[in-house]
């Protein structure tokens, strides 16, 4: 039992110490040039921890948005930094 | 008087008279203006004025319409200034709908040739689709299939991983279901065989190896920046554990159900000083149940514990990496296949550790295709202690390799694999091996 206790000990402190379920839904603001060059630069780092890194070209916004939390999760990477990524990749597949 | 004072008088008095004789008689001055012809002058000066009033009341009526077709005109500019903008980001940026969702995975298939068996085969078929579905910044399922053609023909098919990730904040995600083992690097990150370096596990990382498998339970995880460049990550992990496998060895393969009542407990934190270096540290504790059958001894139960070490330097075209893991398992009485009876097993330890590097070939001169060659080399060593069975698979081995990248995510690999395995009565085996593998 001890060992459950710690965990949820330690999940409580995540649930209710910490900022609980910031639900950003920024998916649609216009990203700014900062945020774009922050982003590219992260995605270079961040990608090429595991693998190669991937075109922007190869999938669609909803396709990026979706790979790349799902990438947060696995690859442990902060939200902001996935957020700086997912504008940049919003930038490099924007229509003309 | 003198002379002179009398011509000057003389003079003036001519001058004078002369001047009276200009004067105009009363005849040539102006005739005074009668009020008659005043009246009318004040008159046409009054019209006058009347007109230029008419007039500027006609020009400040226009120029005040003028002002408000003006004004009605700024704000249509305004508003077809906002529209185009609004339009420009629609056409630029398309909307985001709250649910979202996205089929990704990958796939491979080779060839594999044996030395000791002197054979070889096509195989390699694997089919891993995984599927992603987000709700806004708040949640996401993902789940991964894994389907592979066995030798014999039949298609295994299993759940490598089915969670659901809660966002928390920016720096916590709760998961809950079936998730890959975070112990180490390998399992978790590297195994899909689009991102592998070569076309299998390293020693003692797959099957019945030293890491585990994946877990049934819930997790904390995420990541920390700490300063500009650097980030701590972590992840802590409660699940149902392991159970005792059919080798004496505890298997970790995200049971869905608990065969005690202790739950296996552990994590990995890592540290990245900078983006492109990262070490981490891996522990995981879980209590296993002997096997029961027949026999004079009764199933006892024991800890399995797992505990390693992992560091990755990817920059430029370097990717290096190594990992360590030991993994152990107390004595324990349960059920042996080969005397049918419960036994006592002895304690059993598996070691298992790798290191690679991978080198992206630059540009020779005219040849570009060289930038999609890839060298890969790994050395690596899996030894075990305390089970029959599983000595006989202790071996160190060596994979080299050369990657050829059609794609950033596609890849055909050719590479050569030496086993040297550690019992002397176990022949070496050399494997040449083909794949082609794609990550979608």
């Amino acid at each position: 039992m001890k060992t459950p206790m710690i965990f949820t000990a330690i999940a409580l402190a995540g649930l209710v110490g910490l900022i609980p379920l910031a639900a950003y839904s920024a998916h649609d603001d216009v990203p700014d040039p900062a945020q774009i060059a922050r982003g590219a630069k992260a995605w270079a780092q961040q990608c090429g921890r595991c693998h190669n890194i991937r075109s922007p070209s190869e999938l669609t916004d909803e396709e990026w948005l979706v790979s790349t939390t799902h990438m947060r999760v696995r690859g442990n990477i902060p939200g902001n930094v996935i957020r700086d990524i997912q504008a940049f990749l919003r930038s490099s597949n924007k229509k003309e | 008087m003198t002379h002179s004072r009398k011509l000057f008088s003389a003079v003036s008095l001519i001058v004078f008279v002369a001047a009276l004789a200009a004067l105009p008689t009363d005849s040539a001055w102006p005739q005074e203006p009668t009020n008659k012809q005043l009246l009318e002058r004040i008159e046409t000066l009054e019209s006058e004025l009347r007109n230029l009033r008419d007039l500027l009341l006609t020009n400040m009526k226009t120029a005040e319409q003028a002002r408000e077709k003006a004004a009605v005109a700024e704000v249509k500019a305004i508003e077809a200034t906002k529209a185009a903008h609004e339009l420009e980001k629609q056409t630029a940026y398309p909307s985001i709908p709250d649910t979202i969702w996205h089929l990704a995975g990958y796939a491979s298939a080779g060839a594999e040739f044996r030395t000791k068996a002197n054979e070889w085969d096509f195989g390699g078929v694997q089919f891993n689709p995984g599927f992603h579905f987000q709700y806004k910044d708040l949640i996401i399922f993902e789940a991964e299939l894994e389907m592979e053609i066995e030798a014999d023909g039949e298609t295994e098919f299993e759940l490598e991983y089915s969670q659901f990730d809660i966002l928390l904040h920016d720096y916590a995600t709760l998961v809950v279901g079936k998730y890959l083992s975070p112990i180490g690097q390998f399992k978790e990150r590297l195994h899909p065989s689009w991102i592998n370096k070569f076309s299998n596990a390293p020693a003692g990382f797959g099957h019945d190896g030293a890491q585990p498998d994946s877990e049934v339970g819930v997790q904390l995880r995420g990541g920390i920046p700490i300063g500009e460049r650097s980030t701590l990550t972590y992840v802590l992990a409660l699940g149902n554990g392991p159970r005792m496998g059919h080798e004496g060895n505890a298997e970790f393969e995200g049971f869905g159900g608990d065969d005690n009542k202790n739950k296996a407990f552990g994590g990995r934190i890592a540290f990245l000083p900078m983006p492109y270096l990262e070490i981490g540290g891996s522990f995981w504790k879980g209590k296993l149940d002997g096997i029961e059958g027949p026999g004079e001894l009764l199933p006892t139960s024991a800890y399995a514990k797992v505990w390693g070490v992992d560091g990755a330097f990817t920059r430029n075209a370097f990717d290096v990496r190594f990992e360590y893991l030991k993994n152990t398992r107390g004595p324990i009485n349960s059920f042996d296949e080969d005397h049918g009876e419960v036994e006592m097993l002895e304690k059993l330890s598996l070691e298992a550790w790798y290191a690679q590097i991978a080198y992206r070939l630059p540009q020779f001169g005219n040849a570009s295709f060289t930038e999609k060659l890839e060298p890969v080399f790994r050395y690596g060593e899996f030894r075990v202690k305390g089970s029959h069975h599983l000595e006989e698979q202790a071996h160190k081995r060596y994979n080299i390799g050369l990657n050829y990248w059609l794609a950033p995510s596609a890849v055909a690999r050719v590479g050569l694999e030496i086993r040297r395995f550690f019992e002397e009565e176990i022949q070496n085996e050399t494997l040449v091996q083909l794949q082609v593998a794609y990550g979608f």
